[in-house]
């Protein structure tokens, strides 16, 4: 069987075994694997969630708190009001940009490393996962600080590095048209280790029979990488690209901690926009309104997604 | 059966199994080298920054090690704040959201992914909803339910919301959608029910996912602010992040130092049990070759 | 921050938002003078703790008081509040005092949360900008009569009105001076502070092109608390006399102009990082001119070290109408659903007596809001404090809105686009005028 066989057949192993339907009794076992995760999932997600999506439709402030149910029903009022809000649609540019080029970034790299990691290099891949890491799992706080030190205009190392080369390093975080490049810049930088960790995990269960059949077939480094390892990462690739997405649509820590939405809005994220209006000036309603508009845009492109990689099982 | 058992029994093959083709250049090295740096720099500025006096950071050019190195930063971190206590606070609360997410989340993914019952799409769809629903939208909802429940200021009010997760069901579904039905097929018909396949055959195969989400779940809730800040009226309950953001910020001037010295602090656990459970990853599932 | 997000986007929130709030401070106390008291701060600390609390604190006629009191205070305030809760249960053995400090990044949402969940404490600090969107949801206690009004400043009495019913009383405050350096200063051959308008743009371009500085003065590209005393010195306000928005007044639009002008001049960075920290900058030379409160005397000290003493010092606001600053500060809350109400009036009767009020100037300089507390000499005794004594006789403080939040931030995104965006003052106006239409000041 050759390599490409083998892959394609490794690969449609996913669907589900489909037992022979005893009906009920199938429905139990089932129900079974399912019912802890549902019962915590129901009280402590949905529940709250579904709150929340009602609230949407009321005016829901500071002075309802103590008496939620008498929140007064404003209706579609809050939606209606979120497509004359010019705010809001800038901070939805503003996350669709940093969507667009931070998910493909952030993969790319993952995947590259990733690979290098399991296939290229044989020592020291531990200290190297690890180093990749660190990023991750480090306070934000001390990333924001030394991140704003780097972009320092007048004493950052980047500034600096760029002075040597002759070139006048401009105000990062200040410049409208350079700030949300800055924060691209920082959030791949802190989650690329996170998208190596899931696609080495993702490797390791790639049969090496794969690799021996392609490299009998004659095939190279990159026509391996090309036909068995992506291929059979399918599931992963998709997995994280759809996380990746979900959770960049839901951009919120980088700018919020360094600059603030701004300047002049141009890092203002969507959750951001619902943060301060909920958080800081209390429209709980509103927020919730943003909260589920922001929910819409993030499951059509899930969906998307899913569709578009999943169809060329 | 004998050859699945045996399958789970045999050793690692060090490095991995997907190691085979491993003649990297030099120049892989170089390049990975690099970016390790990129990585890590920060993370050695902010341990370094641990050991500095205040007055080292306010000079306008930063400085990358101490002049005056000092644990005088820690010696406060841990005379100010009743450390220990902050410490226990967000380690029971971590692990017990840690084996929630690894024990029940597998669960619901592996019956999504290879069992057939009614209401499976249903779940589903709710369960990848809620991935999507920004959040901080729940917190107040939230926060009146634990009042109602009489959980305000306790473990089990900072534990349940966050006992199960989308992302767990999300992950392990994914994963378990590659595991070879023949696999299962084997061992029904030597005679096990789901929940025995289940723990025998399909939780060895699936560790590194396991490893993977445990590591992400015990670090977001590590991390985890917000939500225990609310939920802990009193500074007995606090975890750490949320007693270093009260203790250690002055109002003017944060106390870069305690700050930095509480961050290194925050970062350790994590740091330690990431390089713990990565073994696990690295130990790749030998071939299938079930032929 | 895949998988953070999904947990707690707020992790930046307290953590960074203190390291960020700087100048932008919304409530302030005065400086953390460095000293680490050290008391631990674990829950019902009532241990009577290194410090002396020197059996001040009045003769509290009401030894019958008892049962327990939680108190919430923000910051460094909430750090140090042991001291007087000590003393208050020196002088009342029934009551059992417990102080949990918040950090003013959480403050908002840990209040609302108490407020929802019906978790308030008895007694808490409340910043004078949160009265109005607190107060709103009903749950302050009003002042008992026997409390005077007219022993605290009258622009710090003025914080408390919510819907027009006293609902706190002011626990310390803070005003802004400017803060120069006198060598830089004499070097352009300037040899007094500012009194006017005109002195203080001449003073800074004089700093700037003849002194050796980068920059003549720093000024907030997008902080509505340093664009109203201005607005006041013209003899505007934010609201007229009938309550109704008045952000688009001749007066205003003149004091735009001028804040805008240090801008157009190059005077000020139009730029400035997000937690940028004036005190290096100012030691170093770059800025030698900025306004701010009390809480910079201890830093500008501890930055500049002992030969740094006489480069600088502050000076009263400049005068155009008038001399008017900034008041900020903090006041004391009883919460309505307090279920000792005897004794958490009692602790804020205590922490308004003139000793006490001593007293805790001495723990953290905050500056008094009992005026009469300014006669005691420890704080008479400063220079640089007096000065602020003196300014604290000519302050106004934004209006007690519910909705302040909302609309300071709207002015702050205006004030941004007119300093570093292009935006006329006459349009910058306009814009504030609407926000505040739209968004309301009561």
């Amino acid at each position: 069987m050759t390599a490409p066989a083998l892959v394609r057949r490794e690969a449609t192993r996913g669907a589900a075994h489909v037992a022979p339907r005893h009906g009920w009794r199938q429905d139990l076992i089932g129900w079974s694997f399912a019912l802890p995760f549902v019962i915590l999932f129901g009280v402590f997600l949905a529940l709250p969630i579904l709150a929340a999506f009602l609230f949407s439709f009321t005016s829901f402030g500071l002075r309802d708190i103590t008496n939620p149910i008498g929140a007064s029903v404003v209706g579609v009022d809050n939606y209606a009001k979120l497509l004359s809000d010019a705010k809001f649609w800038k901070s939805l540019g503003n996350t669709v940009y940093f969507v667009v080029v931070g998910v493909p970034l952030t993969l790319a790299l993952g995947l590259v490393i990733a690979n290098a990691l399991s296939r290229g290099i044989t020592r020291f891949r531990t200290a190297f996962r690890v180093g990749y890491y660190l990023p991750v799992i480090t306070s934000i706080v001390a990333i924001a600080v030394v991140w704003r030190f780097l972009l320092n205009p007048d004493f950052g190392l980047i500034n600096l590095l760029l002075a040597k080369i002759g070139v006048n390093g401009p105000n990062w975080l200040a410049n409208p048209a350079l700030a949300m490049p800055s924060i691209i810049a920082m959030a791949v930088w802190r989650n690329v280790g996170f998208a190596m960790v899931v696609f080495v995990a993702g490797m390791q269960a790639i049969p090496s029979m794969l690799y021996e059949a392609a490299s009998i077939d004659g095939a190279g480094r990159w026509q391996s990488f090309r036909y068995v390892t992506l291929p059979m990462l399918r599931p992963t690739i998709l997995f994280m690209l759809v996380i990746t997405t979900i959770g960049y649509l839901q951009l919120f820590e980088e700018p919020f901690v360094m600059t603030n939405g701004g300047p002049l809005d141009a890092t203002l994220s969507v959750t951001m926009y619902m943060y301060q209006q909920g958080f800081q000036f209390f429209h709980q309603g509103y927020a919730s309104a943003i909260a589920y508009v922001l929910f819409v845009i993030v499951a059509i492109v899930a969906f998307l997604q899913f569709r578009f990689l999943r169809s060329e099982t | 059966m004998t050859a699945i058992r045996a399958r789970s029994a045999t050793p690692p093959i060090p490095g991995g199994t997907a190691g085979q083709r491993a003649s990297g250049g030099w120049w892989i090295y170089l390049l990975l080298i690099l970016g390790v740096l990129l990585m890590v720099g920060p993370f050695l500025w902010m341990l370094l920054g641990s050991l500095k006096p205040q007055a080292e950071f306010l000079v306008t050019t930063p400085t990358f090690l101490p002049k005056a190195a000092t644990t005088d930063n820690y010696q406060r971190l841990f005379s100010q704040l009743d450390f220990p206590r902050f410490f226990f606070n967000s380690t029971v609360v971590a692990l017990v959201v840690t084996a929630g997410n690894v024990l029940f989340c597998p669960m619901l993914g592996y019956a999504l992914a290879k069992l057939e019952w009614r209401g499976k799409r249903l779940i589903m769809g709710l369960v990848l909803a809620t991935l999507m629903v920004p959040a901080g939208i729940t917190l107040i909802p939230n926060f009146v339910l634990m009042r109602n429940l009489g959980l305000v200021n306790t473990y089990p009010g900072l534990i349940l919301p966050f006992l199960v997760g989308p992302f767990g069901v999300f992950l392990t579904r994914q994963f378990m959608y590659g595991i070879p039905n023949e696999l299962l097929e084997a061992a029904r018909i030597d005679g096990a029910n789901e929940w025995r396949t289940y723990w025998q055959v399909v939780m060895p195969i699936t560790v590194p996912v396991l490893a993977t989400l445990g590591i992400l779940t015990f670090l977001g809730s590590w991390n985890s602010f917000l939500y225990p800040l609310v939920m802990a009226q009193e500074p007995n309950m606090y975890t750490l992040p949320v007693a270093l953001a009260t203790f250690a910020t002055g109002q003017y001037q944060a106390d870069h130092g305690m700050l930095m010295a509480g961050s290194v602090v925050l970062v350790l656990p994590v740091l330690v049990i990431f390089i713990l459970f990565q073994r696990w990853i690295t130990e790749g599932i030998a071939t299938t070759g079930l032929k | 921050m895949i998988l953070t997000t999904l947990r707690s986007p707020l992790l930046a929130i307290a953590l960074v938002v203190a390291l960020v709030a700087a100048a932008c401070g919304t409530n302030n106390g005065s400086g953390n003078a460095g000293g680490a008291s050290g008391a631990p701060a674990s829950a019902g600390g009532s241990q009577a703790a290194g410090s002396e609390p020197a059996g001040s604190g009045a003769a509290s006629p009401a030894a019958n008081l008892s049962g327990d009191l939680t108190v919430w205070a923000m910051g460094n305030e909430g750090t140090k509040l042991t001291t007087l809760a000590d003393a208050f249960m020196k002088a009342n053995p029934g009551v059992k005092v417990s102080v949990t400090p918040v950090d003013w990044g959480q403050a908002v949402a840990k209040l609302t949360t108490a407020i929802a969940g019906n978790t308030t404490p008895d007694v808490s600090q409340m910043g004078t900008d949160m009265m109005g969107q607190f107060g709103a949801t009903g749950a302050f206690d009003p002042v008992p009569a026997d409390i005077d009004a007219s022993t605290f400043f009258q622009s710090a009495w003025n914080t408390n009105q919510v819907g027009g019913v006293a609902s706190g009383v002011p626990w310390y405050v803070e005003t802004r001076l400017l803060y120069y350096r006198t060598d830089i200063a004499t070097k352009a051959g300037i040899t007094s502070p500012p009194a006017t308008w005109d002195d203080l743009i001449a003073m800074a371009k004089a700093m700037k092109e003849k002194g050796g500085a980068k920059w003549g003065i720093s000024l907030g590209t997008k902080n509505w608390q340093e664009y109203f005393p201005f607005l006041w010195q013209n003899g505007g306000d934010v609201v007229d006399a009938s309550g109704n928005p008045a952000l688009n007044s001749p007066q205003a639009v003149e004091a735009l102009t001028f804040y805008d002008s240090f801008f157009k001049a190059g005077l000020t960075p139009k730029s400035v990082p997000e937690g940028f920290d004036i005190t290096p900058a100012f030691v170093k030379g770059d800025n030698p001119m900025f306004f701010s409160g009390p809480w910079h005397l201890g830093l500008i000290d501890t930055a500049g070290g002992a030969d740094f003493k006489d480069k600088w010092a502050i000076a009263p606001m400049p005068k155009k109408v008038t001399a008017t600053s900034f008041l900020g500060g903090s006041n004391m809350v009883v919460y309505k659903n307090s279920k000792n109400k005897d004794a958490a009036w009692a602790f804020v009767k205590f922490v308004s007596d003139p000793t006490t009020q001593a007293l805790w100037y001495k723990t953290v300089t905050d500056l008094p809001a009992v005026q009469a507390a300014w006669d005691d000499p420890t704080v008479k005794g400063d220079a640089n404090v007096a000065l602020f004594g003196a300014q604290l006789k000519d302050t106004k403080a934004q209006p007690v809105s519910a909705t302040w939040s909302e609309l300071s931030s709207a002015i702050n995104d205006t004030l941004e686009k007119m300093t570093t965006g292009g935006m006329e003052p006459q349009a910058a106006a306009d814009q504030m005028q609407k926000d505040a239409m739209s968004i309301g000041v009561k």
